[in-house]
């Protein structure tokens, strides 16, 4: 989830009267975010992965202004549908990055934290909602350094003084040598060719998308006019995007225009405001909550969640706020009257019942065996499904038999694989705890894995550890013969040559003809290689098929 | 009456009812405690009137540097003795050593004087020949100077001999023997000295305890703390949580941990450019064949879900990459997905609600490290009914959560799959803050695709193991849960 950092004089600006410390961090736990620090100048606040609108802090403090019933403003218009600005989209754009969308805002008053909180807000929803710009990249420019129309074009190594930078750098130098191109590349490379999108206007690339813009263009305290282009991969996506920084410039006093793209005949205008609405029966969203709202609180309380309502007969409708890029349907809307109506009193409320409940057989039959494996003095440990080969294998003296589920993208060295067995977790316990008291008895009951035909293989096993001065391969028999007597499970002993254990010292438990485990003496250089000073042996049970037939 | 009677002194008595008078020597050898504990016991069973020690005078000599040159030489009236065998010997001319010998000679009636010479009289003549009795025992406890019965049998003779310097006598009492008295006696028949100690099969027998009563134990004594072997207290809580979800009318269920990416993400709307399924964030296998989803009509659903919800393609290829689960949720995915596919054929299939859960490992791509782990325990329950609502979901987790002592609240969130959204916590005494169990809510149609109306389903999936964090407070963090330490599962208490 993102966390965002908000200067707090800024934002208690931009909400007025009424907030502070306290009551932020108070209003923030009712809507469903979590302030995690607020000491400072700023604070940090973690902001749930579908309200993207309140990455900045004016739309932070839009929300905050809706939820203390401070503002009567629900929806942002725009009535001028004079383009401010032409984009033509070529179609060589189409294969890497094929949508765009803009607007203009005027009369911007572009101080320090209206800057600081564009490159904040911009960088934060670039790397969130827009998957590391992946999905979605924005650029803020100043509008009058540009010279329309624009051409939104997909095509030569082009050159420019990109933002930051004094000299003429070409697209393919800045992606090999210039920090935020080498950062991004990968989105315009596919593996046959590079793509060199670029936003260009008479004068030549204003944006290298998605990597740079010009220093020609950029945004400075004297810049009154910002335009901002929102390319990606969804159209969805960037007009939405469009959206929500229109409300937030229209905010703070901007005079928002919209923008004509042309996409061969087609033409649209960004950002659209298009108006949404969402009808709820009143009574359907009291029985989804479970508590009775009552009509005359309902307007109130869309309004505190920044809906316009109005009754229709017994329903609800609701106006979308056009910065609400998460609102689906219905579900989300019943959710945001929940919230507004405060978890804190939605009470408990039974649902009867009276069905019998019941637990799995497997579940019992591993409480029965760890029971007895508890009653035979091993203790139960709990160990990680991941480990590597040199645990699994080699160290407990056996082969890689490839027949393991091998991880892909493990972030860990030491994490390559799951777990075959439970032996080597065991046998490192007790190789670490060398200083405990003898005897070391353990045991645990859990998972192991292993693929079969490029398919998975999941299944219990039980593996028990002893390790003891006086251990030895009758000892060892002595443990099994003790937990499958009680356990009740009819069993054979058959001779077993396995590389954890000393040759003639250890055996397969065989059933109806088929090895469900082994047992032994363990061999010194198995005990060596786990750090274990002192003799042991060792048990691991295949539990599948002991489990009774349901 | 029970006499205090200690376990030394016991084995003294026991030995003498048996022999019923011993000498010390005998009684020590016998005994194999050593000389002083025995001594010990003597001294304490003698002042409780159990023996009877009787003594005896004992000699000792010593013969100093004069005797031992009499025993060489013979005593000076002996020497002397000799030498008028052969020659005249005047009173005047006797040196020192010959006039000790004239003044023993004489006052023994060995030598008289005639003339001024001496002369030996005829008692005299033969002592020449065979010495004086005195000089006979000088030599003789030479040789045996322990010899305890010469000694006493020459008592005089020997104090004579100290007298004349030539031995040093010393005397004094020892134990010459132990007798058992009557009351002694008794005492071990009867067994009023012989508190019991360690219970045997013969006290039980005997039913003697009446008698003998027990030893007292000092209750202070220093043990050893004797170490239980205990489940893990993890697998404990699990059993608790399970018993607890059990009682309450749920159904245990259970699915794989290697799972599709379908069951884990796709099928609960999570959009497949979701961050989740980032590779930095969820473990992938390299070695597996993709899910194929011929035999599930429900990838359907899914896709227009996806495709209305997040306006974005939806690929059947990444659904069915291979992956370690990031929650259980997808374990309530298949059967959520199987039970409404058989309400849509038959709606009186099931009796509604049904509630299941499910508990397991899952897993995420962490930097593994001390603190950091890549897997843990996660619990999963799911309520499937009619018209079921956020206040019936705030009921059930609160009553699962008092089963285990734990007391929660509710809050808002964002989970792709449920709307309404809830995340739940529970207060930390420890560090004196509300901690995040876990996230909750109302599953969405887009993933029963069925009208909310028509069937509602509540979720939820929290992690275990910060539930254990605020029931045992010992624990100071989570990955030593996992560590299995034997130190740490020694020092375990029951919670």
């Amino acid at each position: 989830m993102p966390v965002i950092s908000i200067n707090k004089r800024y934002l208690y600006s931009l909400v007025g009267q009424g907030i502070d410390d306290h009551k932020l961090a108070d209003y923030m736990s009712k809507l469903g975010f979590e302030v995690e620090n607020i000491s400072g100048d700023d604070a940090t606040i973690e902001i749930t992965a579908n309200r993207l609108d309140l990455l900045d802090a004016i739309g932070l403090a839009r929300t905050l202004k809706n939820f203390m019933h401070k503002s009567k403003r629900f929806h942002y218009e725009i009535e001028n549908n004079q383009p401010a600005l032409d984009i033509t989209v070529d179609r060589s754009v189409g294969k890497i990055r094929p949508y765009i969308s803009a607007l203009v805002a005027f009369n911007v008053e572009v101080d320090d934290n209206v800057l600081l909180n564009l490159i904040n807000f911009s960088e934060k929803f670039c790397e969130t909602f827009g998957r590391n710009r992946r999905k979605i990249a924005m650029g803020f420019h100043d509008f009058d350094a540009i010279k329309g129309p624009l051409i939104y074009k997909s095509g030569e190594d082009l050159e420019f003084v990109p933002l930051g930078h004094k000299e003429k750098m070409s697209f393919s130098n800045i992606l090999e040598n210039e920090e935020k191109g080498k950062q991004y590349a990968s989105i315009i490379k596919s593996p046959r060719r590079c793509f060199y999108p670029a936003l260009s206007d008479s004068e030549g690339p204003v944006a290298f998308i998605p990597i740079l813009n010009s220093q020609r263009t950029r945004i400075t305290t004297a810049t009154k006019n910002i335009f901002i282009d929102i390319t990606g991969i969804s159209e969805y996506a960037v007009n939405k995007v469009a959206e929500v920084l229109a409300a937030s410039f229209m905010d703070i006093g901007a005079d928002v225009r919209k923008v004509k793209i042309k996409r061969g005949e087609e033409q649209r205008l960004t950002p659209e405001m298009e108006k949404r609405y969402i009808t709820i029966p009143i009574k359907k969203a009291e029985r989804e909550i479970g508590v009775a709202i009552g009509y005359n609180n309902v307007i109130s309380l869309a309004n505190k969640m920044g809906y316009e309502a109005g009754m229709l007969g017994n329903k609800i409708k609701f106006r979308i706020p056009e910065y609400r890029l998460d609102i689906i349907d219905e579900q989300d809307v019943i959710e945001d009257m929940a919230i507004g109506y405060g978890y804190e009193y939605i009470n408990p409320l039974p649902i009867y019942y009276s069905q019998p409940g019941g637990l799995e057989e497997r579940t019992k039959f591993n409480r029965k065996l760890a029971d007895i494996m508890v009653g035979l003095g091993f203790s139960e440990c709990t160990d990680s499904y991941l480990t590597n080969k040199q645990n699994n294998f080699d160290k407990a003296g056996i082969s890689d038999d490839k027949s393991a589920i091998m991880l892909k993208n493990s972030n860990t060295d030491t994490i390559t694989m799951m777990r075959t067995w439970l032996l080597p977790s065991l046998l490192n316990n007790v190789g670490k705890s060398g200083h405990e008291k003898m005897p070391q008895d353990i045991f645990e009951i859990d998972m192991a894995f292993r693929a079969k035909d490029r398919k998975p293989f999941e299944s219990y096993h039980l593996a028990g550890v002893s390790i003891n001065p006086k251990a030895n391969f009758n000892t060892a028999k002595e443990v099994v013969e003790g937990l499958l007597y009680a356990a009740g499970v009819k069993y054979r002993i058959s001779e077993l040559k396995h590389g954890t254990f000393i040759e003639g010292r250890s055996a397969e438990i065989v059933l109806e003809g088929k090895g469900i485990g082994f047992f032994g003496e363990l061999h010194p250089l198995v005990l060596k290689n786990f750090g274990i000073e002192e003799p042991g042996i060792a048990l691991e049970l295949h539990l599948e098929s002991l489990y009774p037939k349901s | 009456m029970v006499l205090p009677v200690h376990k030394y002194e016991l084995s003294v008595l026991d030995l003498l009812k048996e022999h019923r008078r011993m000498n010390l020597d005998e009684l020590v050898s016998k005994l194999h405690l050593g000389k002083d504990k025995v001594m010990w016991a003597l001294e304490n069973l003698k002042e409780k009137g159990f023996i009877t020690i009787l003594h005896e005078e004992r000699g000792k000599i010593r013969i100093n540097r004069e005797g031992i040159e009499y025993v060489r030489d013979g005593l000076p009236e002996e020497q002397l003795l000799r030498a008028l065998e052969n020659k005249k010997i005047y009173v005047s001319s006797l040196d020192e050593k010959g006039k000790i010998g004239f003044l023993w000679g004489k006052r023994l009636g060995l030598i008289e004087i005639a003339g001024g010479t001496l002369k030996p009289t005829a008692r005299g003549r033969e002592a020449a020949k065979n010495g004086v009795p005195m000089g006979e025992l000088l030599r003789e406890i030479s040789k045996n100077p322990d010899d305890h019965e010469l000694i006493e049998q020459n008592l005089e003779a020997l104090s004579e001999l100290s007298k004349r310097k030539l031995v040093d006598l010393d005397r004094h009492t020892e134990i010459k023997e132990i007798e058992i008295t009557k009351t002694g006696a008794e005492a071990v028949h009867e067994g009023t000295a012989d508190p019991i100690d360690q219970i045997d099969r013969g006290v039980i027998a005997s039913g003697s305890w009446d008698a003998r009563g027990f030893k007292r134990y000092d209750i202070n004594v220093k043990v050893g703390r004797q170490i239980p072997a205990m489940k893990h207290p993890l697998k404990r809580l699990i059993d608790q949580l399970k018993d607890a979800y059990v009682s309450m009318g749920y159904q245990e269920i259970s699915g794989p941990a290697v799972e599709s990416s379908f069951w884990v993400f796709d099928s609960l709307f999570v959009p497949q450019d979701h961050p989740a399924r980032d590779a930095q964030d969820t473990f992938y296998i390299s070695n597996l064949e993709n899910a194929d989803f011929k035999n599930v009509p429900h990838v359907k659903t899914v896709k227009k879900a996806h495709q209305k919800g997040w306006h974005a393609k939806w690929r059947e290829d990444v659904a069915g990459q291979m992956l370690l689960r990031t929650h259980t949720t997808s374990v309530s995915s298949r059967y959520l997905y199987s039970i409404v596919n058989d309400l849509k054929k038959n709606p009186d299939s099931y009796m509604l609600p049904i509630k299941l859960f499910s508990i397991g490992r899952v897993f995420r791509n962490e930097s593994v490290d001390y603190r950091h782990l890549g897997d843990f325990y996660q619990h999963d329950g799911i309520i499937i009914g009619k018209n079921l609502t956020l206040s019936n979901l705030f009921d059930e987790l609160t009553k699962i959560y008092k089963f285990l002592g734990v007391k929660i609240k509710f809050k808002p969130s964002y989970f792709p799959f449920v709307e309404p959204g809830v995340e739940f916590m529970a207060y930390y005494e420890k560090n004196k803050e509300w901690i995040e169990l876990g996230g909750a809510g109302m599953l969405r149609e887009e993933i029963t695709g069925v009208k909310r109306s028509k069937l509602s389903v509540l979720a939820w999936g929290p992690g275990i193991d910060r539930t254990l964090l605020i029931k045992d407070q010992s624990i100071s963090n989570i990955s030593e849960l996992y560590n299995n330490d034997i130190g740490w599962l020694r020092s375990r208490q029951e919670v």
